[in-house]
C-alpha cells in the first residue's frame, strides 16, 4: 500500500502518538480528530488504554461510524461499562487520568487555553464555553492540546488575530504559567499540565521553563509559515525534524472508523485538500509515543 | 429544606407540569448536546410566559440555545453551550450574553458537580483542588480559598447550588413518579437528589411492574413532583432507543439562529414554539409520522444509521 494521507489524518496519528499505552484517557466533546486518535491509539500501540469516550463516558466503546455529535448512542455501542459525571470527574479529581485532549480559540505560549469570551475586560465575543475544561486541566497528569486554526490570515487592514496568542484573555484552561505569571508548580494542582500541542502547521512541546516550542513540521509548512501565524517569538527545538506521517494501513484504519469523514468539519476548508504522501512501513501498524 | 413527593399518582398534562417552573427559578435541564434534553417541557415553559430563568449544567446545546432565542433566561451558569464541530457556536445564546441580557456566570464540569452534590449532601459547600489560576476565580468571586487543615493542601470552596427544579426527560416512568433513564445519564441523576424538585416527561408510561422488566428505576419516585407522558418529547435531541438526533431539523434550527433575532422568532421561535397549540401541533409540524419513522429507522442496522447524519441530511 501506497498514497497520501490527508491533514486531519496526520493530525490524527500526531494525536495518538502522545497516548501511553496503559493510561486511563479522556476526549472532550465536540473534537472527532481526538476521538479517531484515541482509537486509533487503542488498535496499535495502546491496547490497554482505557478508553473514556467524551459525553457518553462509556469505557471502551467499538462504534461503528463516528456521528456528528458527540452525546449519540452510537459511540458508546460495544462499550464494557459506562461511567456517571459523578464518577468521570471523580476518575480527575483523585488522580486517575493520564491523558486528556483541549483545545482553545486562544491558546499562550504557557499553554493556557481560552474557550470562554474575548475581550480582557469586558465580553466583546462569547465563545461557547469550557465544559470540564477548567478542572481537568488542573487535575489531569497530561494534557495534548491542539487546533485546527493556527494559520492567521492578515485582514485587510494587514492586521492579524491570532490563535496562538502572546496572552489568553481568559484562562478557561490552565497551563503553565497563570494571567500573573505565578508558575504551575507553586499551585500544587495534580496535574503536571501540556505537554504537546499538535495544530495544522507543527507539533510543539513545553521547554523546561514551560514556553510553547516548536518541535516538528508538515512536508508543506515551514518555520517562517509557523513564525508568521504565532503571536509571540517563536521557541524552535534544536532538533527541528519533518512530522512522522501514517502508514498507509494506518490512514485505510482511519478512513474505516469515520466513513462520514465527521472529522473533516474540524478543519479549516483550505486546509482540507493538503495531501502528503506516505510511504510502506515494515511494521505497518506498530506505532511509537513520542518522546 | 428539601421536600418528598410522596402521593400516588403524580400524571399530569404537559401545561400542568411546565407550572411547576416560576419567574426568576434556577433550572438545571436534564441531558446533553443532541440527546435526551427535555425540548417539549421547555417550550411549554416558554408557551407559559416564564421570565428572568437561570440555568446551570454542564454541555448543552439547542435546550439553552432556545431558551435564550425566546427571551427568558437571566443568568447562565452553564458550562458549554453550543452545537459543537457540526454546526458551531450557539447563535441566541451567544447575542443574549453578548448584549447583556444573560448575566454570564460559566462554570466547569467539575465545579457544578460539587456543587450539585453540596446541595444532594445538605452540607453548604464542598472543595475542589482544580480551578485555582484560572480566569474562573475572578468571575466567581464567591469561591473561596482554603488550607487544608488536615493536610495543608489549597484548596478552592465552592457554595452549594439547588436547583429550585430539575427538568428530565427520560424513556420510561411510572404513574408515581419513579423514572428509568437508559444510556448516558449526563449529570441527570445528580441533578434530581440536588434540585428542590424533579418535573419530568417520559416517552412511556408504564406500570411499577413494566419498569421493574424494564431493569428498574434510577430516579426513585420522591424526587418526582409531577410526571407526563410526552412521545417524542426530546425531538429534535435525540432519545435511543425510541429515536435519533434530528439533524435537518437542527440544521434549520440553526439556520434561523444564525440569521438574527428577528429571523429567529419569525421562522422558528413562532411556528415550532410560540404557534403551537400544544406538543400534538408540534408533532404535526416538524413532520408527524414520516419524520418519527425516519428518525426510528437507526434500528435498521448501521448503514441506515449513518444516513440519518449523512451531509446532505443537514
Amino acid at each position: 500500500m501506497t498514497g497520501t494521507c490527508t491533514l486531519g489524518e496526520a493530525m490524527i496519528y500526531t494525536l495518538a502518538r502522545t497516548i501511553e499505552d496503559g493510561t486511563l484517557v479522556f476526549h472532550g466533546f465536540g473534537s472527532p480528530l481526538v476521538q479517531l486518535a484515541m482509537h486509533v491509539a487503542k488498535r496499535t500501540h495502546a491496547p490497554d488504554m482505557a478508553l473514556v469516550a467524551g459525553a457518553t463516558y462509556g469505557l471502551n466503546p467499538r462504534p461503528p461510524f463516528l456521528t456528528p455529535t458527540s452525546n449519540d448512542w452510537a459511540l458508546d455501542r460495544g462499550a464494557e461499562c459506562a461511567l456517571d459525571i459523578e464518577q468521570l470527574f471523580d476518575l480527575g479529581a483523585s488522580g486517575r487520568i493520564g491523558r486528556m485532549f483541549l483545545s482553545g480559540v486562544q491558546i499562550d505560549r504557557w499553554g493556557n487555553a481560552n474557550v470562554t469570551r474575548l475581550g480582557r475586560d469586558q465580553l466583546d465575543i462569547k465563545l461557547p464555553g469550557g465544559g470540564g475544561g477548567c478542572n481537568l486541566s488542573c487535575d489531569v497528569d497530561h494534557l495534548t492540546l491542539w487546533t485546527t486554526a493556527h494559520r492567521s490570515q492578515p485582514d485587510r487592514h494587514g492586521k492579524r488575530r491570532y490563535r496562538l496568542v502572546e496572552q489568553c484573555d481568559f484562562i478557561t484552561n490552565l497551563g503553565h504559567r497563570t494571567a500573573d505569571r505565578r508558575e504551575r508548580a507553586q499551585l500544587g494542582h495534580r496535574g503536571m499540565g501540556p505537554q504537546w500541542l499538535v495544530t495544522e502547521l507543527g507539533l510543539f512541546d513545553f521547554d523546561p521553563r514551560g514556553l510553547l516550542r516548536l518541535r516538528a513540521l508538515y512536508p508543506d509548512t515551514s518555520i517562517d509559515d509557523v513564525a508568521q501565524s504565532t503571536g509571540f517569538e517563536l521557541v524552535v527545538a534544536d532538533d527541528l525534524h519533518p512530522l512522522v506521517l501514517p502508514s498507509p494501513e494506518i490512514v485505510a484504519m482511519i478512513r474505516a472508523l469515520d466513513p462520514l469523514g465527521v472529522h473533516v468539519k474540524e478543519l479549516q476548508p483550505h486546509d482540507r485538500e493538503r495531501r502528503f504522501a506516505v510511504v510502506p512501513a515494515p511494521n505497518p501498524l506498530q506505532v511509537e509515543v513520542m518522546q | 429544606m428539601s421536600a418528598v413527593f410522596t402521593h400516588s399518582d403524580k400524571r399530569v398534562g404537559l401545561d400542568e407540569l411546565a407550572s411547576h417552573v416560576k419567574d426568576g427559578d434556577l433550572l438545571a435541564v436534564g441531558g446533553g448536546l443532541s440527546s435526551r434534553e427535555p425540548m417539549a417541557l421547555l417550550r411549554a415553559v416558554i408557551r407559559a410566559g416564564r421570565q428572568r430563568l437561570q440555568v446551570v449544567g454542564s454541555a448543552h446545546g439547542i435546550d439553552i440555545d432556545l431558551l435564550c432565542g425566546a427571551g427568558v433566561v437571566a443568568k447562565s451558569l452553564e458550562s458549554y453551550v453550543g452545537f459543537e464541530q457540526d454546526f458551531g457556536m450557539a447563535p441566541n445564546y451567544r447575542r443574549a450574553c453578548e448584549s447583556g441580557a444573560v448575566e454570564v456566570a460559566d462554570s466547569c464540569c467539575y465545579t457544578v458537580v460539587q456543587q450539585l452534590r453540596a446541595a444532594a449532601y445538605g452540607v453548604p459547600f464542598l472543595p475542589v483542588r482544580s480551578v485555582r489560576g484560572t480566569g474562573f476565580q475572578g468571575m466567581h468571586p464567591e469561591y473561596l480559598p482554603m488550607k487544608c487543615p488536615f493536610t495543608g493542601d489549597d484548596l478552592l470552596l465552592v457554595p452549594a447550588l439547588q436547583p429550585d427544579v430539575a427538568l428530565i426527560h427520560a424513556q420510561y416512568g411510572d404513574s408515581h413518579g419513579n423514572l428509568r433513564i437508559e444510556g448516558p445519564p449526563v449529570a441527570d441523576l445528580l441533578s434530581a437528589r440536588a434540585a428542590k424538585k424533579v418535573i419530568a416527561t417520559v416517552e412511556r408510561i408504564v406500570s411499577n411492574d413494566e419498569l421493574q422488566a424494564l431493569g428498574g428505576a434510577n430516579v426513585p419516585y420522591f424526587h418526582v413532583a409531577a410526571i407526563a407522558e410526552v412521545e417524542m418529547g426530546a425531538h429534535p435531541t435525540a432519545c435511543y432507543p425510541f429515536y435519533a438526533y434530528d439533524r435537518p431539523h437542527t440544521a434549520l434550527y440553526y439556520q434561523a439562529a444564525k440569521a438574527g433575532a428577528d429571523v429567529f422568532r419569525a421562522s422558528y421561535l413562532a411556528p415550532y414554539v410560540l404557534d403551537c397549540l400544544d406538543h400534538a401541533d408540534y408533532l404535526e409540524r416538524i413532520g408527524g409520522v414520516a419524520t418519527r419513522s425516519r428518525l426510528s429507522s437507526w434500528r435498521d442496522g448501521p448503514q441506515a444509521w449513518q444516513e440519518l447524519y449523512a451531509e446532505a441530511n443537514a
